[in-house]
This record gives structure tokens, sequence and C-alpha cells, in this order.
């Protein structure tokens, strides 16, 4: 008798991703009368878990989303600025401005003769501006990866997707420009390359006709593979973390100095 | 004004306020639901509603005519909640039900009409999925939810999370355990 299926498999069988191992574990399944009652309580679960209703919304919601929603769009339209910050691209946005700012003040304050200008007695540490910079290039790049994965596995009969994701791609293209020019100064030729390259993508997509067709969505979904974008980003989002592991790594070995007290 | 009719949006993209109000008394309490399916609690499902009909309005114009708005408004609101999901994702705040404890439900009969007693059953098939649900984790409950009723691969649920594949199964293999542990007395054997 083979060893058991483990509970794992048995969840990857059920969502059909065991992938090369589904030989294995059906032919298991089907001489093992244990594993395939363990399998039939799982699908037992699973069948009460599709059974059960959503959660309804209050009654009168729909008046209620209306009356929150009306006053929302009018501030809007006043304005041009959304009334909710919690969104990541907007705290990404926020957080890349924080580390474009920090990478200014690290580059000016902390020189290489430690007389930066603090408090007597304070204790800082170091902060490396390419190291801010990696932060936000990681963040930024794979939040663009994740879309970019949408969008190309998205179904070419459903154009309205890149209806969807316009709005963050425009978000996006903002980010990607303070990047960029980051980037440009501290002369990290490999970062302005890709991002050179997302940009046009990420024009495009946040450009896109109103009446996209599905071929607008099938010509995009082929230039991400013909600019082999994914895999490019991937290896660079991968080159990223490798640095900030390292960098991060290489500070936790260096003492924090002490300003000196005058 | 007739909400099902396809003019709704066409006059709603043009800018006109009742259709647009129309929109959204048509299909607010639909993604109210999925909000919650996703986010787990109705403040949360109350906010992404807002933010997703917010973001309806800013992209209206380039909704594709031929397309079904609410398949659009669903797309939206799955990405409203998985940026709500990734923005508090340090709010890994399981909750504890407690009338996870009670006996299994007596009606769970094969009758093909809905008695009051199997609609009472219903309900509380509901109600302990949902409190089932409501043991995972913020993360864990929208990789089950992507994975499990959006149909999404474990790689594509994986990048709208912004998780490496690994974690992602991890995070689907831990909601199924719990969701497993907390429904099998009740399930059907």
């Amino acid at each position: 008798m083979n060893q058991h299926l483990t509970e794992d498999e048995l969840i990857l069988h059920y969502y059909g991703e065991t992938d090369a191992d589904t030989a294995r574990v059906e032919s298991h399944l089907e001489s093992c009368a244990e594993c395939q009652s363990a399998k039939e309580k799982l699908h037992n679960v699973m069948a009460l878990v599709d059974s059960a209703a959503p959660v309804e919304a209050p009654i009168g919601f729909e008046r209620i989303a209306w009356a929150r929603l009306e006053p929302a769009l009018d501030r809007n339209a006043r304005s041009g600025w959304r009334t909710f910050f919690w969104f990541p691209q907007w705290a990404l946005a926020g957080g890349v401005a924080a580390l474009v700012l920090a990478a200014f003040v690290a580059g000016r304050f902390t020189g290489g003769d430690g007389s930066a200008p603090a408090s007597p007695g304070t204790v800082v540490a170091h902060v490396d501006p390419a190291n801010v910079l990696q932060a936000a290039v990681g963040d930024h790049l794979d939040r663009t990866q994740m879309m970019l994965v949408e969008l190309a596995n998205a179904d070419v009969d459903g154009a309205d997707v890149l209806a969807g994701e316009q709005g963050r791609a425009e978000d996006l293209v903002a980010i990607n420009r303070v990047i960029r020019q980051s980037a440009l100064q501290s002369g990290d030729a490999q970062v302005v390359d890709i991002l050179d390259d997302l940009e046009r993508v990420l024009m495009e997509i946040a450009n896109a006709p109103a009446n996209a067709t599905s071929n607008d969505l099938t010509d995009l979904q082929s230039r991400i593979t013909r600019e082999d974008l994914l895999f490019r980003l991937r290896v660079i989002a991968s080159e990223m973390r490798q640095r900030n592991q390292n960098d991060r790594e290489a500070g936790d070995r260096l003492p924090q100095r002490k300003m000196p007290t005058s | 004004m007739d909400e099902r009719d396809p003019s709704v949006v066409a006059k709603a993209r043009s800018g006109d306020r009742d259709a647009f109000r129309a929109l959204v008394e048509m299909h607010s309490r639909y993604i109210y639901s999925l909000a919650h399916r996703m986010t787990g609690n109705a403040q949360d499902a109350e906010d992404v509603v807002q933010e997703a009909w917010l973001k309806a309005h800013k992209q209206l114009s380039r909704f594709e005519a031929r397309a079904d708005f609410r398949t659009w408004m669903h797309r939206i609101t799955v990405n409203c909640s998985i940026d709500m999901i990734r923005a508090r994702r340090h709010r890994e705040d399981a909750h504890d039900p407690s009338d996870l404890e009670q006996g299994p439900l007596s009606e769970r009969g094969a009758e093909a009409q809905p008695t009051p007693e199997r609609v009472a059953a219903s309900v509380q098939i509901s109600d302990r999925v949902n409190d089932a649900l409501g043991l995972l984790t913020a993360l864990e409950r929208a990789a089950f939810t992507l994975r499990h009723v959006e149909g999404m691969s474990i790689e594509e649920v994986g990048a709208k999370l912004g998780m490496k594949t690994s974690a992602t199964k991890h995070s689907i293999f831990r909601a199924v355990k719990k969701m497993r542990a907390a429904l099998e007395p009740f399930a059907q054997s």
C-alpha cells in the first residue's frame, strides 16, 4: 500500500491543482478506501459551503448606499480627489513619496563624515537612500506584476477587464514616474529600463478607448508576452527582494551610530 | 426608471444622475453580499460598496456598452475588497463564534419541497458556514474565497493578493482545514 495522501494533497486534488501528481493521487484514491473516504468528507464539507446563502444586505441597504454615496460623488465632482485613502494605491503613492523624501533626507543628512545634524545623544540608524528606493521599487513592481498577470490571463471575450483596471493603471503610472525619476538620479539603469517599458504598457491600459474590444485586449496580452514583461518583472522584483534582504542583513550587523554630544 | 433597461447604463454613462442612482439601487445588494463574503464583516462590506461605486462612477465612460454591467461591477468589487484586505493585512483578527458547538442540524432530509423546517435548516447551514468563515483570518478568507468562490487558480490568487504561490497554498490549506473542522459534523456523510 502506498503512503496515504495528505490533507493538503486532497485539497489540491479537490481544486484540480495536483498538476504533475494527478495520476499518482488518482491512482491512490482508486485503491485506498481510507483516502477515498477522506476525499468524500472533504467534498461534503465543500458542498455544504456551496449550499450556504450569501449574507444579505440589511433591509433598505440600496437606499442607504445611495444616500451615503451621493454626497461623495458631489465631493468628487467638486474636488477631483477621492474620498477614501485606505486603498493601497494611495497608501503606496503616499508611501513612495515618503520613501523618496526619506531617500532625499537620508542622502542629505547621512553623509560619509557622520556629521549629521541631530540632537546631542540621539541614536540614529544609518539609512541608505539606495535601500529606500529599492523598497519602493520592489513594492511597485509587485503591484504592477499583479495587474499584468490578471490582464495576461483575462478571458479575451471580457474586454471590460481593461476598463476595470484603468483607474489602477493611472495610479501606477503616477507612481512609476516618481520612482523612475529617483532611479534615474541614482543611476540604476536596469530599473530605469524596466520602468520605461512598464510606463508604455500602463499608459496603454490607462488610455484604452472607451469602446475597447477583445482585439485591444488581445493586442495588450500579446505585447505583455512579446516583451517578456512578466518574466522581466519577476526577475527584477526578485533581485530587489534579494538586495533588500542582503542590505537588511548587512544593516543588522552594523552597530547603530551614536551621535556625538558636543 | 426600469433599472433592467440597458439604456440606463447608457444614460448613466452620459452623466444622468438618476440613471446612476438606478444602477446603485439595482446592484448594491448584490455587491454588498460579494464584499461581505470577501471581507467578512458588515462595516468593511459597506466601505467596499461605497468605494466600488465611486470607482465605477469615475470609470463609467470607459465601460464597454456590450459588456454585462453586473459582471463589471463584480470585478471592481473584488478588486476593491482585495485592496482593502491588503491594506489591512496586519489586522489578522479571527473571531470565535460560539454556536458552532451546537448539535448537528436536525432537519437535513431529502425533501424536494421547501418545508418550513427545511428553510430553517438552510438558514442554519448558512449561519454555520458564515460562522466557520468567521474563523478564518482576513487573508485566509480572501484566498479561500478567490479560489473556492471566484474560481481563480492558486497562482492567480497569489498574484491578486501579492503573495508567493507557496504562501497562497498554505493560506488556502489552513482555510479549508478550519472550515472542515468546523463543518464536518454537519456535512452529509
